[in-house]
């Protein structure tokens, strides 16, 4: 079995990250808000975790309502 | 003729420093304790010296531990010369891991923390999910009070207990609280469990970690 690849999105800060949470719950994408990892440095601890096939996805659902930082592949 | 050290009684690091001696001066030992720590401290110290290990138990939680030494006395000394201070310190990792019992994590909230239930959201399922990455993982994980509703279907944090649960972890959920939430058909991670199990669980815990 291939092995899932993730990206994480990063955000300013941890109320980003929760906006950003609904907004991906409201529209049915599944994601996981995780500790941002060890090797990434930043300054809100979580971040959010999705399948790296569903980068554009959220990028779109995301754009114009919250901002975020970086997307980084796990 | 195996030398015998009679390390009976003698706290950490006693033992594992007596054997260190004696072992570096002798081909064979013969090491008597009558702990699980000195066992493991002496069971390291062969591994770094490269040395045959054998653990007999004896009458009266007596161990009766043989030491053969199979490189040359320059070998040891080499690799064991820096070794007495570490030697020590496992003393406290051996008090804290297996030597004592299983490592156990209380979920009894579903929530990290008091002050900000948003922000203790956040950190639960943070938490939950960093358990993945801890070594030693934990052997039992213990849901009550609202900390049941982390092992319902649609936590957000399931997909970790599963995971938790495949690699081993015994997951007790709290069947009073789960009749209390009336979640009864909704748990999907874990077994329901009793107040029995539950603080024979605790009391047994080698570390009870409490997020």
């Amino acid at each position: 079995m291939e092995e899932q690849r993730y990206v994480v999105f990063l955000f300013p800060s941890v109320s980003y990250a929760l906006k950003a949470e609904k907004i991906l719950k409201a529209a049915g994408i599944v994601h996981k808000l995780i500790p941002v990892p060890r090797h990434i440095s930043s300054d809100c601890g979580v971040c959010l975790r999705i399948t790296e096939a569903k980068e554009q996805d959220v990028a779109g659902a995301l754009r114009g309502k919250v901002a975020w930082d970086k997307v980084v592949l796990l | 003729m195996a030398v015998t050290i009679d390390a009976r009684g003698l706290a950490c690091p006693e033992p594992v420093i007596m054997a260190k001696n004696a072992i570096e001066k002798n081909k064979e030992i013969i090491v008597l304790v009558d702990n699980d720590m000195a066992v493991e401290n002496i069971r390291r110290l062969a591994l770094k010296m490269a040395c045959g290990f054998s653990v007999t138990e004896k009458e009266g939680g007596i161990r009766n531990i043989a030491l053969v030494r199979t490189g040359s006395i320059d070998e040891v000394r080499g690799g064991g010369g820096a070794s007495a201070r570490e030697d020590e310190l496992s003393c406290a990792v051996a008090a804290g891991t297996k030597a004592t019992g299983p490592l156990v994590v209380v979920l009894a909230d579903n929530h990290m923390g008091r002050g900000d239930d948003v922000l203790g959201d956040i950190l639960i399922r943070g938490f939950v999910h960093t358990l993945l990455q801890l070594q030693p993982r934990p052997d039992k994980i213990i849901c009550y009070n609202s900390g049941v509703k982390l092992a319902v279907k649609d936590s957000a944090v399931l997909d970790d207990l599963q995971e938790l649960a495949k690699e081993g972890a015994d997951i007790l959920v709290c069947g009073t609280c789960v009749n209390y939430f009336e979640l009864g058909d909704q748990i999907a991670a874990g077994h329901i469990s009793n107040m029995y199990d539950i603080a024979e669980t605790m009391a047994g815990a080698g570390r009870l970690l409490r997020p």
